[in-house]
């Protein structure tokens, strides 16, 4: 740039100065205090009203955990994606991972002399706003189009994949070409092709970018529920522990046998094995939150215990121990002050219907999923869904008889603590659960759920309901 | 009285010239979209302002990250509201930064004789991303572990050197105590460190050169 040009630019500066009333104090500052204070509120609402949702604690061992990085992110790692598809070069990732990223911010970094022209006027620079324009608009279709995959993982034609090719990659990379090519054949006539170019491309962009999402299958948005407030983790802890300890420690933590029935040549032989209560000053005032993490993820395989954490072969996730732990304190430590805990299932009004989801879920899952799921002696009877629990099982006619008949159901004579027996007298189903009694109000809530039909649904059991519309105040 | 105390502190500090030469500027017709870099200042102070207090609570250690953030989120007194500040103060950050490039690219503000103060802003814009990346790191989640597991992964991909590169990044072969420690103090220390002295050295570009002004036909 020589002086000539420098004193031109300077004398125009001076120009619009003069021209101009506004000084700093106050006219831009008052602008800026505007803004500041938009920003303020506006954060103070997010703050409050979106809040912050933090996945579960991390955990090192479970790496099915799909990564997700902050959403200004987003559309680079959508590019990486999209650019492993393309044959021979996508394998060769640092391409896009690392050149590709690092032109672009060179280019960024170095635009002052890298555009040497000293005109400033939007008129004379359509070539680098329309790189610009394109550039922009492929950062946030990539960004939207982030959580659709990328892949079916499946045979065929994937139509979503094929889209979002075309408008994340083909799309501007021949929108780039086309203006570079432009630029430096037409010259001077090349400014309403280049702006039509950009415009083209954008629309382009953004109605594949649409096709995509409106052709890419439902996507799950299954967020889960992190249990965050004391009562919450020690419910969660409660419920762990009753799927995966109750089996062997009881209830309450107190058992110290296990009997283990095996059946070798044909004859049953049941060997008994002596344990600590869990439940005792014994362990809980000598064993420190974390040591109790260590044993129930580790195991003790010296005396027969499994490990649970996922790190060992465990089926259990670090953030689930903690909750487990933390129940075993509140529950049986008398250091620890249980605080008040929501009740399992909300109860019964007169001539209520229970239903599955509100009520049978959490009961089933306290107290029978411990050995009703696959991989335990339990006559193949599996509870951990709607459906299993009505249809599978050696005797799945018997199980659940809806109707007049309900009481002859095989799940309510032994959770009333009677025996199934064979025409012999010989047992073949067990008392339910084995080692403890259920509540009157639990077989209550299985007496009404069996006899009306067992719904599903909180809906489908209101609709069942009869509850008396209350016209006294009471 | 009041006089007094002003002139004696005004021959010592200087207020008038002060007041002309950082205030009582003139500047060009500007708009709306003149504020955004005093809006990523604002930014900047908000964030800086709320990180101190969680710092106050915050441990970087992979065993207590996690339970003190949920800590300060459910048990501080408004440690929910700090928290919820920092987190979308961040990405508002990120956002306004970047559209304060974009403005001055569009504009060309960029151009003679504000070149330098171009360049300092990319390095801005990049501390600020950075900021963001550590940051994510530090509450300790299962996103955050493997977005950043990715993400340095992809940095390990640099031909030659990305090994080293990788290894400097998490200190060690895996994510560890060691990445977290490595990123808080990027994160509170190295990165805010390096942003305020470039943004000091920003805000003396602007008032050496003045605003830029939008530009018309004759430019």
């Amino acid at each position: 740039m020589n002086e000539d040009t420098k004193k031109k630019i300077n004398a125009k500066y001076e120009r619009e100065l003069n021209n101009s009333s506004e000084r700093f104090w106050p006219d831009s500052i008052f602008k800026d205090v505007i803004v500041a204070l938009g920003l303020f509120i506006l954060l103070i609402m997010m703050a409050t009203f979106i809040g912050v949702h933090d996945t579960p604690k991390a955990d090192p061992s479970d790496t099915s955990y799909l990564p997700r990085p902050e959403w200004y992110f987003l559309f680079l790692f959508k590019f990486l994606a999209l650019y492993g598809q393309i044959p021979v070069l996508g394998k060769i990732e640092f391409i896009a991972a690392i050149i590709i990223p690092v032109i672009v911010l060179g280019v960024l970094t170095a635009l002052p002399f890298i555009e040497k022209s000293p005109y400033r006027y939007y008129g004379k620079r359509v070539l680098p706003i329309s790189v610009m324009a394109i550039f922009i608009v492929s950062m946030v279709t990539l960004t939207w189009i982030s959580d659709i995959p990328t892949t079916s993982g499946e045979e065929g034609i994937y139509v979503a994949g094929i889209l979002q090719t075309i408008g994340g990659l083909i799309v501007p990379g021949l929108g780039f070409l086309l203006l570079f090519i432009m630029a430096f054949t037409m010259k001077e006539k090349a400014k309403q092709p280049m702006i039509w170019t950009a415009v083209i491309a954008s629309v382009l962009m953004i109605a594949f970018t649409g096709a995509t999402v409106l052709t890419a299958p439902g996507r799950e948005s299954a967020e889960e529920e992190i249990p965050v407030t004391l009562p919450d983790r020690i419910v969660a802890g409660q419920d762990l522990y009753s799927v995966y300890c109750v089996e062997c420690h009881g209830d309450d933590g107190s058992a110290i046998t296990i009997e283990n029935t095996e059946v070798v040549d044909g004859v049953e032989v049941t060997t008994t094995t002596e344990i600590t209560p869990i439940n005792t000053r014994d362990v809980l005032y000598t064993l420190t939150d974390s040591a109790m993490v260590e044993v129930i993820a580790y195991g003790r395989p010296n005396y027969g215990m499994n490990p649970f954490g996922l790190a060992y072969g465990g089926e259990l996730t670090r953030t689930q121990i903690d909750q487990m732990v933390t129940f075993m304190r509140y529950a049986w430590d008398d250091r620890f002050e249980m605080p008040e805990i929501p009740e399992l299932f909300p109860p019964l009004a007169e001539g209520e219907v229970p239903s599955y989801e509100v009520h049978i879920a959490p009961i089933v899952k306290r107290y029978c999923v411990s050995c009703h799921r696959a991989g335990k002696d339990n006559n193949d009877y599996l509870m951990t869904s709607y459906a299993e629990i009505l249809t599978t099982g050696e005797n799945a006619e018997f199980n659940i008889i809806p109707g007049e008949d309900y009481e002859q159901s095989y799940l309510l004579i032994t959770i009333q603590e009677q025996p199934i027996l064979d025409e012999n007298g010989e047992e073949i189903i067990g008392v339910m659960p084995p080692k403890s009694v259920l509540k009157a109000d639990v077989v209550n809530v299985w007496q009404l759920w069996i006899l009306n039909g067992m719904p599903e649904t909180a809906e489908e059991a209101a609709a069942l309901s009869d509850i008396p519309v209350n016209t006294e105040t009471p | 009285m009041w006089k007094k105390v002003y002139d004696w502190l005004d021959e010592r500090l200087g207020f008038d010239s002060l007041y002309k030469g950082l205030l009582d500027r003139p500047e060009p017709e500007g708009n709306w979209w003149n504020t955004l870099g005093s809006a990523s200042l604002f930014l900047f102070v908000m964030q800086g302002l709320t990180g101190i207090f969680l710092t106050v609570y915050y441990t970087p250690s992979p065993d207590h990250a996690y339970d003190s953030i949920q800590y300060i989120m459910n048990d501080v007194a408004f440690g929910w509201l700090i928290r919820g500040v920092h987190h979308w103060g961040s990405s508002l950050m990120v956002l306004v930064v970047f559209i304060h490039l974009v403005r001055v690219f569009v504009t060309a503000s960029f151009k003679y004789p504000r070149e330098l103060t171009w360049l300092v802003g990319v390095g801005l814009f990049l501390l600020t991303v950075g900021m963001g990346f550590t940051g994510y790191l530090l509450p300790w989640h299962q996103q955050a572990f493997w977005a950043t597991t990715v993400g340095t992964q992809i940095v390990g991909s640099v031909p030659f050197i990305g090994d080293f590169l990788l290894q400097a990044l998490r200190g060690g072969p895996d994510l560890s105590a060691l990445t977290l420690q490595r990123f808080f103090s990027a994160h509170i220390w190295i990165l805010p460190g390096l942003l305020a002295a470039l943004i000091g050295v920003h805000l003396y570009q602007i008032i050496k050169h003045g605003e830029s002004h939008f530009p018309d036909e004759e430019d």
